[in-house]
């Protein structure tokens, strides 16, 4: 018997033809009688077209804090500090084989990091727990972990200046307890850890060994949590901070101009950075936070031998 | 007790080592034991006596994976101990990514003690995984020299920083004295914490290639000082930092200005500095200083060992602190 390949082996007969038609009626007939049956107050979702969005009725504080927090404009001073990139440049000549070229988008992934290795776990530490005590201990743990005067210089200044905007104008601004329903208020004890805090900095001034420093990680976990951010969001806050202020360092050092500062922010590798940094450093305890780019603890120590500085590191 | 081959303890890679004062204002041995692959060696005739000297090695002069060496180091009121090694503590592949080569110390020193480790460096393989913590508790007045770094691996194999991971962690700790364990505040506090972490896993195509992250350098390297003993030391090294020549500067003057210039006030200092700066710019080192917590931090880098060696080497013997309270024997390593 021979068999023929090419011949289908369902295809249609007359007689089918009709009962192939019946199908179609009855599963259509099937399929209104099931529409029929669904709930009239329940739509189906459709993601294409949404339902007019309504306002709040009630302020977002997280969402208001998110925005202040991310800003440009808050007073930090990060203007000021470049992480090593002033010194990264000084370091670099053609006459160095070993470090020939400079570049920013050699130095961006590098820093992030390394900063990310050394200083996240602080951040993420204290937003998971941002009492007193462990908000002392971890100020204390960085201090001794900071190993170079410049870094320690950087990080001490922009940690008091967010201290100063928590106390003169973010802490009086918050709702008391009591006011909404919002599970994200602060706890006044949150906002007295806080102030106890800045009360032990201001006594701890003029130490050899200063019981609290005020260092800027542990701090801006401990207020992003008190004022309600996800520790998702704060995480990213800091590192997109970071890559902020490394990028506006890049365009007054005269690396690149504007338009190529914002397309080097809205990037997709930033974003892919920070987002795979988090999760790096997620689980990490502070213990066991170190150095990842040994270099980068040379240009940032030999930042003070620098001729010439326009940064304060 | 000073038999160069002690009794052992019976845990694999574990040691004690106890120093203690003898009469005549000498350092000698209180315990002094050790297990496989961990070996100890002290010379029964020390040539000289500033320090008490131990050999800390490895059989086969290396960590295979799956080591671990925990050695323990108590450092008795007013004596002396210095520990160093005899070449590269080299760190053998390992077979697989979580068989990890193990190193941790864990240094008790006493009012008025001292510790000088001057070892040479760590010199991991390709393929290796290895993790080290020394951790130091110091009581008031007590004093530590601590060396601690690492090299690219074997060059003249093409290695360059191909090891899978190498994590090394030092922590310096005030200890509560033990004799006033009734008095108040017996709180430890961590001074200085220094962590290296290097992992060949990147975890984003973007960020650079452990090598390339090295920027040319072929060895890192951090020297901790900490205590009386160390103060002109740690001053002397801060001194230096400040008086390096500002990068980007010119020099305008004629060669000929510069000579004269050169031997019209140069004391034996100001000569050695100069030759020193002509090195360290011919090879390429570079290195800083910070003041730490009451600590002094030295951290330097340079493309090639020897370098790093002659470097470091040779502001310790300027200085001369570490000869004279610890006796030329403690500098074997980094001459």
């Amino acid at each position: 018997m021979t068999v023929n390949l090419f011949e289908d082996p369902i295809s249609p007969h007359n007689e089918s033809e009709t009962d192939l038609e019946n199908e179609i009626a009855d599963l259509e007939r099937k399929l209104a009688a099931a529409k029929a049956k669904r709930p009239p107050h329940k739509p189906r979702s459709r993601p294409q077209q949404p339902s007019p969005e309504q306002p709040l009725s009630t302020p977002n504080l997280s969402h208001h804090f998110h925005l202040l927090l991310s800003d440009s404009a808050l007073p930090l001073g990060s203007f000021a500090f470049s992480s090593g990139l002033e010194s990264y440049l000084a370091h670099g000549h053609k006459s160095n084989p070993y470090h020939p070229h400079t570049s920013f988008s050699a130095f961006l992934p590098l820093s992030i990091s390394s900063y990310a290795s050394t200083t996240l776990p602080f951040v993420l530490t204290a937003h998971r727990n941002p009492t007193f005590a462990s908000l002392v201990e971890l100020d204390d743990a960085q201090d001794a972990s900071i190993i170079c005067t410049v870094g320690r210089r950087a990080s001490i200044a922009q940690g008091r200046a967010l201290l100063g905007i928590w106390e003169r104008s973010f802490s009086q601004s918050l709702p008391p307890p009591p006011a909404t329903i919002d599970s994200t208020i602060p706890s006044e004890k949150q906002k007295k850890d806080l102030k106890d805090f800045a009360l032990l900095v201001k006594k701890s001034s003029g130490k050899e060994i200063p019981d609290a420093s005020a260092h800027l990680a542990p701090l801006f976990g401990a207020i992003c949590s008190t004022v309600g951010l996800t520790l998702q969001q704060t995480a990213y806050i800091f590192l997109f901070g970071h890559v902020k202020a490394l990028v506006s360092a890049a365009v007054r050092a005269g690396m690149f101009g504007p338009y190529q500062a914002q397309k080097v922010l809205a990037g997709s590798s930033v974003q892919e950075l920070i987002t795979e940094m988090i999760k790096r450093e997620w689980n990490a305890p502070v213990a066991k936070a170190g150095q990842n780019v040994p270099v980068m603890d040379l240009w940032f120590g030999r930042h003070e031998v620098l001729y010439s500085r326009i940064f304060n590191s | 007790m000073n038999s160069p081959f002690p009794k052992s303890s019976s845990v694999p890679g574990e040691g004690h080592l106890v120093a203690k004062p003898l009469p005549g204002g000498i350092s000698g041995l209180e315990t002094f034991t050790y297990q496989y692959p961990l070996k100890l060696i002290s010379p029964s005739r020390p040539s000289e006596t500033e320090s008490v000297l131990v050999f800390l090695l490895s059989y086969g002069g290396g960590l295979v994976a799956g080591d671990h060496v925990n050695l323990k180091v108590d450092v008795r009121p007013k004596a002396k101990l210095t520990i160093v090694t005899q070449g590269h503590t080299k760190v053998f592949t390992s077979t697989s990514p979580d068989i990890v080569a193990r190193q941790d110390m864990h240094v008790h020193i006493a009012s008025e003690g001292a510790l000088c480790l001057l070892p040479d460096p760590v010199q991991p393989f390709a393929g290796s995984v290895y993790e080290q913590t020394q951790i130091f508790r110091l009581e008031e007045n007590a004093s530590l020299c601590l060396l601690d770094w690492v090299t690219q691996g074997r060059t003249a194999r093409g290695e360059n920083w191909s090891f899978v991971r190498w994590v090394g962690r030092n922590e310096i700790w005030t200890a509560p004295a033990v004799e006033g364990d009734e008095k108040a505040e017996p709180r430890e506090r961590l001074l200085v914490r220094d962590a290296v972490i290097l992992d060949s896993n990147r975890s984003h195509p973007e960020l650079a290639l452990l090598r390339d992250s090295m920027h040319g350098v072929g060895v890192v390297g951090t020297l901790l000082l900490r205590g009386p003993l160390m103060k002109s030391l740690g001053d002397f090294f801060l001194a230096e930092f400040a008086a390096l020549p500002r990068l980007g500067a010119r020099d305008f003057r004629s060669d000929a200005a510069k000579q004269a210039a050169a031997l019209a006030h140069s004391s034996p200092r100001e000569q050695w500095r100069a030759e020193r700066l002509a090195t360290e710019k011919d090879s390429k080192l570079l290195w800083s200083a910070a003041n730490v917590r009451g600590c002094v931090v030295v951290k330097f880098g340079a493309p090639e060992v020897e370098a790093g060696r002659l470097w470091i080497g040779s502001m310790l013997q300027e200085e001369g602190s570490i000869s004279h309270h610890f006796g030329d024997h403690a500098l074997m390593c980094v001459r």
